[in-house]
């Protein structure tokens, strides 16, 4: 196993940041760590780099005992969310910084740094400055730089946190294939679902300091161990007493065994969807219901419109712990 | 006024030169060159004008008198050393202030300014009664090329820390954590990561210790008694000159000093881009 995380506890003075981290992280996979701000998800990701210490625990990495080496000696890649390039030193210089600092012969830096630029990309941009390139261009240097060490584990930290939607997208696909063709045991953390459903072999979801949920994207999307995991990874609505997504919910106009009967709200078009907000009798928070803009158009909803609402199918549903539609993490017990 | 109203933009203007000035950054340009003019270039010219009004043989006499030169000499060692100082001194105050936390902390951050804000000849009252003949810590300093330096070190502390501190303050952690992450230890980190960041503000503040040094008077002139060959500087050189009426050999000593600052701010300059581009 490439990283034992036991054990691990961090406070900042009266602030628990993590309590009680047990994690085991196999070789080669591609693993998110997924949660809101605030979680700890990043301070375990320092932990793990060395660039904080815990208060108790242990860290593993590829079998050795690393809890109290220095970031130094741990042959980690970090790679910042802002990039935290070196501003006076050329890409191809900052890509070298490491092997550098290894004392390696001149002309095998020199090929390694060709081979990492032409695998980023950036080979035509060698003799430039970090500050001549765009955001998406520096993280990919960023990335090349820490790979450059042959580090027995990647940590990417919001890796694209500070980029535009559609850069955000290009380098998460980017990283996927990357990481297929690179093959070392990369850890990354984001706060968004859709990032760590589209790119990780497996997720790590980490709130208010602990572990909720680890499997890969399907588990946890199928089925979430609690309303924290389903609340984060999705948006919920609660259909009598029974939360589940809104696509699940499946809508008739005319009445169907076991089905909740309800009134349209409103009907709001985004796109190729639509949402529908319908009031069910004897429930406090209206049920939102999406489907398509052509499904919605068969039924033909307008506000007013008598409906009857069901789960679907092999609809993900847990039960819910409150009856309002609200999702409600602190009251799941952990 | 009608003549200036006619100039307004909206006309062709005159194609001489190739630039993009607006109406409004060419008054700013017009108002700074005069202002620089009347405040620096002229005096300088004039100082330049006088030293040579002897011709060439009278200003080369005045600065090669043993005394004059004697002076200049203790000056400028008097002046590099303490900045030489400063550099390594400053960079480390700037830097306990920027990255530590301790008790006082508040009140060092206001007593570095002091030298700053003093006036010079209080700061001369004080390295009397420290250092003089009475010195209460045994230490007499009086009448010694000591004196000068002391008296330096004093009024140039703050230049390159409140160069250096701001620079420091915006310094992103993350590129030191990036290059540790690298396997840089601490020493190779200042020197390949921040010291490059750093060294336009060192430069800057050493320049300004070290011109601060060449023309400092009220600070040292108490303590040093000013003995010829020991612990004159240039300053009181030029102010005995004067005294003497004898303009042209104080305009030549100005000349040399000039000369001398204007070298060494072009040689922190060039020092200062190869370290920032090293690395």
């Amino acid at each position: 196993m490439s990283i034992d995380v036991s054990g691990v506890n961090k406070r900042y003075g009266e602030f628990v940041a993590l309590q009680d981290i047990n994690l085991t992280l196999p070789t080669g996979q591609l693993t998110a760590l997924l949660g809101p701000s605030g979680g700890g998800k990043t301070t375990l990701l320092r932990i793990i780099a060395g660039l904080e210490t815990a208060d108790s625990g242990s860290v593993v990495i590829e079998g050795v005992e690393a809890t109290r080496l220095p970031v130094q000696k741990r042959n980690v890649g970090f790679v910042f969310q802002h990039y935290a390039a070196f501003k006076h030193l050329s890409v191809a210089r900052n890509v070298a910084f490491g092997l550098e600092i290894r004392k390696k012969p001149k002309d095998e830096i020199r090929a390694k740094v060709d081979e990492l630029l032409r695998l980023v990309h950036l080979d035509a941009f060698a003799d430039r400055l970090p500050s001549q390139l765009s955001g998406g261009q520096r993280q990919r240097m960023a990335l090349a730089r820490a790979l450059a060490i042959e580090p027995s584990v990647l940590l990417l930290d919001e890796p694209f946190g500070a980029l535009d939607a559609k850069v955000r997208k290009e380098l998460r696909d980017w990283l996927r294939r990357l990481h297929d063709e690179v093959h070392v045991t990369t850890v990354f953390v984001t706060h968004d679902q859709e990032e760590a459903l589209e790119v990780a072999d497996e997720i790590v979801v980490v709130n208010e300091g602990r572990v909720e949920q680890v499997g890969s994207p399907d588990q946890l999307y199928d089925a979430p161990a609690n309303e924290f995991v389903m609340g984060f990874l999705g948006e919920v609505t609660v259909l009598g007493g029974v939360r589940l997504r809104p696509h699940d919910v499946e809508m008739t106009t005319a009445p169907v065994p076991g089905a909740l009967e309800g009134r349209v709200v409103r009907a709001l078009r985004v796109g190729f969807e639509v949402r529908v907000t319908v009031d069910v009798a004897g429930q406090d928070a209206p049920v939102t219901v999406v489907m398509t803009r052509t499904h919605a158009r068969s039924l033909g909803l307008e506000p007013g419109t008598a409906v009857w609402l069901a789960p679907a199918e092999g609809a993900t549903a847990v039960a819910s712990a409150t009856p309002a539609a609200r999702p409600a993490p602190e009251a799941v017990a952990g | 006024m009608t003549v200036a109203l006619e100039g307004r933009p909206g006309r062709a203007r005159p194609t001489l030169v190739n630039h993009n000035l607006t109406t409004a950054s060419g008054i700013g340009l017009g108002v700074s060159m005069i202002w620089f003019s009347l405040l620096v270039l002229i005096p300088l010219t004039a100082v330049l004008v006088t030293a040579s009004s002897g011709g060439w043989a009278e200003f080369w006499r005045s600065i090669t008198n043993e005394q004059t030169r004697a002076a200049i000499r203790l000056t400028v060692m008097a002046a590099a050393s303490v900045t030489l100082v400063n550099i390594v001194a400053g960079t480390a105050i700037a830097w306990v202030l920027v990255r530590d936390r301790f008790p006082g902390k508040g009140l060092l951050e206001l007593v570095i300014d002091i030298p700053f804000a003093l006036p010079t000849i209080v700061a001369g009252l004080v390295l009397v009664s420290l250092y003089g003949n009475d010195s209460p810590l045994g230490l007499h300093l009086a009448n010694t090329s000591g004196s000068v330096y002391l008296a330096f070190l004093f009024v140039t502390l703050p230049f390159v820390v409140r160069m250096v501190q701001p620079v420091l303050e915006e310094l992103d952690m993350e590129v030191e954590e990036a290059a540790a992450s690298l396997g840089a230890g601490r020493a190779t980190i200042f020197r390949r990561v921040v010291l490059p960041s750093l060294a336009p503000a060192i430069a800057a503040g050493a320049a300004l210790s070290f011109a601060r040094a060449m023309g400092e008077y009220g600070s040292l002139v108490l303590l040093s008694g000013n003995l010829p060959f020991e612990s004159e500087v240039t300053s009181v050189r030029i102010l005995s000159a004067i005294e003497n009426d004898n303009q042209a050999a104080a305009a030549s000593i100005a000349a040399v000093l000039l000369v001398i600052s204007l070298l060494v701010i072009v040689a922190l300059d060039i020092l200062q881009r190869r370290v920032a581009r090293r690395g």
